[in-house]
């Protein structure tokens, strides 16, 4: 009797300690006398848009309610109110790398998917919704995957194919789980999976390996082609612990193509990098890629255009603290973005080539005073845009020059 | 039927009064966790000058930082005289997470930072502009502090040979 009360007063006490320590009250405040342009406990700042038929531009962000949609008719300046997607204010994945995505399905439909993470740490949940009605509702989010292990299914893509069909690939540790158990490092980071939903996102079909031994903590590119497949470019582990990409192919059939390395940095290394890679495929088939790798020989954001395992063109993008680039290609127009933070601002900057990759030109774009997103890159009357949502200029678009 | 009113009147005043102590220790001006922003480094530097100290970046995101932190604590044990400043590179919003995953750990006198706001580049920049964001991230800082940086999972092996050699030279302990 007398231990079990014991036992009872010491629960009792650690969860009066970890609720303290919890407690964000209990911590000092932040920058007494600097006007920090950082905006300490403000919303995540992750965000994506697209464009649909019409030329409205569609962007999934973060808002006190929640992952939430908004809609501008004139290039960004000005956006619809925020309609929240998420329900009860569900928690969604923070870090470098995460942020809700959206795809336009080809009748209208605005798709959205993002992290819930779950209260183990590395754990989440890949989530979902729709709306059909032109983005005034959406459904109530449903999970993508049908394991519901208290996992990492984490940095989900999204993409809609030629057909018309929802793709959502992401980060899955099931394998890892699953894997003997021979102690840490029995399974080399975690996999790429995915599922496919042929009815607008009412449901979706089953959990599929695309590949295993991905990283596990750096967004995915995916990019649909005109002949139904999709092409994935992820950050890899290749043996022993080789921190390179690799790109592997969703058939037109829904079934795991094959795999090849992307780049050959030799980055060796057990970390989280937090950096994918972007990923796009011109009409000809030709894929530009750019990725970020911190391989002491050659360190620095890269461009180049993976093909049957090796790379071609391979350039160095920005200066020393270039990071989070984008790559776009309309015919044998390709654009590449990225932001460089100068010691002051964060300066966007862009490079064009006309001629497939095969040489460059730098373009003047723009900067910004305080905390931004990734800038990502889009396509509209056959001009490239540039979204970028920064404090000072939330949901912002640059036209590329 | 007594004995039970024997046992609540010996454990219910005790139970308050460990309860009132958890609170206590809610509002205590405890510095569970300091905020580091882009001056950060130079105080650190201050507190410790003409002595080594190790500065561990980590995140809530990052699966490999765990073991970092389970090595830190550890090396802590055998070289209190070196200090260390344990900063997760999470913005405000994952502040009260970040402390409670810190709260089991017996971090004894290591020193808890998290990024003070989500302008993460230029708090990076102020530290090193060379490095992008990947963790765990560890800088060595000599006596005279200067400083290398190290990317990804510690060696043991390596640490211990970095302390060995620090704690040998003339700096003074603590």
């Amino acid at each position: 009797m007398r231990l079990t009360t014991l036992a009872a007063l010491t629960s009792l006490l650690l969860l009066a300690r970890s609720v303290s320590a919890a407690e964000p009250g209990a911590m000092q405040h932040a920058g007494h006398g600097d006007p920090t342009p950082g905006s300490p406990g403000l919303v995540d700042l992750g965000a994506t848009a697209a464009f649909d038929a019409q030329g409205t531009l569609w962007a999934a962000h973060k808002t006190a309610a929640g992952v939430s949609v908004s809609r501008s008719r004139d290039l960004g300046k000005s956006w619809s109110a925020p309609v929240a997607v998420s329900r009860e204010s569900e928690p969604t994945d923070a870090g470098a790398d995460a942020r809700p995505k959206i795809a336009l399905g080809p009748q209208g439909e605005i798709y959205v998917t993002w992290t819930r993470p779950m209260a183990k740490p590395y754990t989440g949940e890949i989530r979902f919704t729709r709306s059909l009605d032109g983005g005034l509702t959406f459904e109530a989010p449903q999970t993508v995957h049908h394991d519901r292990q208290v996992i990492t299914h984490r940095f989900d893509a999204l993409t809609v194919d030629v057909r018309g069909r929802v793709v959502v690939a992401w980060v899955d540790k099931r394998d890892q789980v699953a894997a003997p158990a021979a102690g840490p490092g029995a399974y080399r980071g975690a996999a790429i999976y995915f599922a496919i939903s042929d009815n607008r996102g009412k449901s979706f079909g089953t959990d599929t390996k695309l590949a295993d031994h991905s990283c596990e903590c750096c967004r995915i590119g995916l990019v649909p082609r005109p002949d139904g497949s999709v092409v994935a470019l992820w950050r890899h582990i290749f043996e022993p612990n080789l921190r390179d990409h690799a790109i592997g192919v969703i058939t037109p059939d829904g079934r795991a193509g094959p795999m090849e390395r992307a780049s050959f940095d030799g980055w060796a290394i057990d970390a989280c990098p937090h950096q994918g890679p972007a990923l796009a495929v011109a009409d000809d088939g030709t894929r530009h890629a750019v990725w970020f790798t911190a391989s002491p020989a050659a360190p620095g954001v890269f461009y180049g255009r993976p093909r049957e395992g090796r790379v071609e063109g391979l350039r160095k993008i920005g200066g020393k603290t270039a990071e989070r680039p984008d790559v776009a290609v309309l015919g044998r127009e390709v654009a590449v973005v990225w932001k460089e933070f100068d010691g002051t601002r964060s300066q966007l900057r862009g490079l064009r080539s006309p001629d497939g990759g095969e040489t460059w030109q730098e373009v003047a774009l723009t900067a910004a005073d305080g905390a931004s997103d990734h800038p990502r890159l889009l396509i509209w009357k056959g001009r490239f845009h540039v979204f970028w949502n920064t404090r000072l200029r939330p949901l912002s678009v640059t036209p590329f020059p | 039927m007594k004995r039970i009113r024997r046992i609540c009147l010996r454990w219910i005043p005790l139970l308050l009064v460990a309860m009132l102590a958890g609170l206590g220790a809610a509002t205590a001006p405890r510095p569970t966790l300091k905020p580091f922003g882009p001056g950060s480094l130079a105080v650190i530097r201050e507190a410790n000058r003409g002595r080594p100290f190790i500065l561990a970046f980590w995140s809530l995101h990052c699966a490999p930082c765990k073991e970092d932190i389970v090595l830190l604590t550890a090396i802590h044990a055998r070289y209190p005289q070196v200090p260390i400043a344990l900063v997760a590179a999470d913005g405000p919003n994952e502040h009260a997470k970040v402390a409670r995953s810190l709260a089991p750990l017996r971090l004894g006198a290591i020193e808890s930072w998290a990024f003070a706001d989500d302008f993460a580049e230029r708090i990076r920049y102020s530290v090193d502009p060379e490095w992008r964001g990947e963790l765990p991230r560890a800088y060595f800082f000599e006596a005279d502090h200067q400083a290398a940086g190290r990317s990804g999972v510690l060696d043991p092996a390596e640490l211990d040979a970095w302390l060995v050699r620090v704690t040998r030279s003339k700096s003074p302990p603590r």
